[in-house]
């Protein structure tokens, strides 16, 4: 059975394609599986069901990463997928390369969760990024609660 | 081997291409930046599940040497282009490199598709193929994917540009004319078959004359620039065409 694109409770499902609510339930989850249907809310919140025409894949990039740990959210620009070890220290230098002030100052807040630093100065020497880098790391010193690179990685 | 037993050609679906991607992301030498046109890009976006071939189009004749070194350890080697792209594209200067192991083929082109140059700026997906070095694959626009698809004009182009126009009614046709009118000097028979496949696609969708009419006065005007300039082959094989066109309407084989 198709479904037109939009957005959806179970209920909603079940009178418009005339189902009963488990049925409805079986269907979401198939397509689901599928990729056709995101859903957001749960538990205390109604759940809402989001059909796609073609299937979705679960965004894994830079956008995914910024949403998930910035205080200022981004709008994607682009679907962003990775195959791979991609890290925190890679969506900063994405960051950067992608550029504009709101996608900037959402990238500050992921020097929080750097884990490895000689990863992130190596990508940004590679990508000769390092100057970029650590005028974005000074400046989320200055505006934002932020980890404290080793000295020997500020020269 | 069975007398009756069917050679089953081999398609390459989505998990194999990326699993395929991440394998030569192990094998190249350098980063590498790429576009996903054709079928690769539409199964990137949902269209289909499966393609015949990977078509990549590179930015630099570098890019593309690094990706070719890599193939080649894999066991990938040169193919002609006969049987799969016909005379006019074989002699063009943007004729893609076919390599291919078994079934499983890769074209790659280099800024263009015979003469469409890709601007690499309008992008709606981006891959990231991490190994050893790096492998980023752009996929374009569906506007975009339509008209190249009208440019390579390959058996199966055709029911390829069907099926994103059945599944997507937000298509921006005076965006694919305009895109074709900036590209007319490279290749000079994009608006021919653009409205080709237009004309065609009437079944399908509703497509608005003033588009149609677009093509018309754009090839009106470009035939006035270019009329001088046509050379003895251009001549040849617009009579070609010319010939064959009125022996079907004959009836003529």
């Amino acid at each position: 059975m198709e479904l037109k694109e939009g957005k959806y409770t179970v209920e909603r499902i079940a009178s418009d394609y005339n189902l009963s609510r488990q049925s409805a339930l079986n269907l979401l989850s198939k397509l689901r599986k599928e990729g056709y249907v995101q859903t957001m809310g749960g538990g205390k919140q109604k759940r809402i069901y989001t059909v796609y025409k073609l299937p979705k894949m679960m965004q894994n990039g830079f956008y995914y990463i910024v949403n998930k740990y910035s205080k200022e959210k981004l709008v994607p620009q682009f679907e962003h997928y990775t195959y791979g070890n991609y890290t925190i220290e890679h969506a900063i230098i994405d960051g950067i390369k992608i550029g504009g002030t709101r996608t900037k100052e959402a990238t500050k807040y992921l020097f929080n969760h750097v884990t490895n630093w000689k990863r992130l100065l190596n990508l940004a020497k590679k990508y000769n990024l390092k100057s970029k880098v650590l005028d974005l790391y000074a400046d989320a010193r200055n505006t934002i609660k932020c980890k404290t690179m080793p000295k020997r990685y500020l020269k | 081997m069975q007398n009756n037993a069917k050679k089953i050609s081999k398609m390459i679906n989505t998990k194999d291409q990326e699993e395929l991607l991440r394998l030569i992301a192990d094998y190249i030498d350098s980063d590498v930046t790429c576009a996903a046109i054709g079928g690769t890009a539409m199964m990137f976006l949902g269209y289909k599940s499966t393609t015949k071939d990977i078509d990549l189009v590179f930015g630099t004749d570098g890019d593309r040497n690094v990706f070719i070194k890599a193939i080649e350890k894999l066991g990938y080697s040169k193919k002609s282009l006969k049987f799969i792209y016909n005379e006019h594209q074989i002699k063009d200067k943007n004729k893609p490199l076919l390599y291919s192991r078994g079934e499983e083929r890769f074209d790659l082109f280099v800024k263009g598709v015979f003469g469409f140059e890709i601007d690499l700026s309008k992008i709606v997906q981006r891959h990231d193929f991490i190994g050893k070095k790096e492998i980023t694959l752009l996929v374009l626009t569906k506007e975009l994917l339509i008209l190249l698809k009208s440019v390579t004009n390959r058996e199966k182009d055709y029911e390829d540009i069907e099926t994103i126009v059945k599944i997507e009614q937000n298509i921006d046709w005076n965006l694919i004319i305009g895109l074709a009118i900036q590209q007319r000097k490279n290749n000079s028979w994009i608006l021919i078959d653009l409205e080709e496949k237009m004309k065609k696609l009437k079944t399908v969708t509703f497509i608005k004359q003033e588009c149609f009419d677009k093509i018309y006065n754009a090839q009106r005007h470009s035939s006035k620039y270019t009329e001088s300039k046509l050379t003895q082959n251009d001549v040849d094989e617009i009579s070609e065409k010319i010939d064959s066109s009125v022996a079907k309407k004959l009836g003529l084989k």
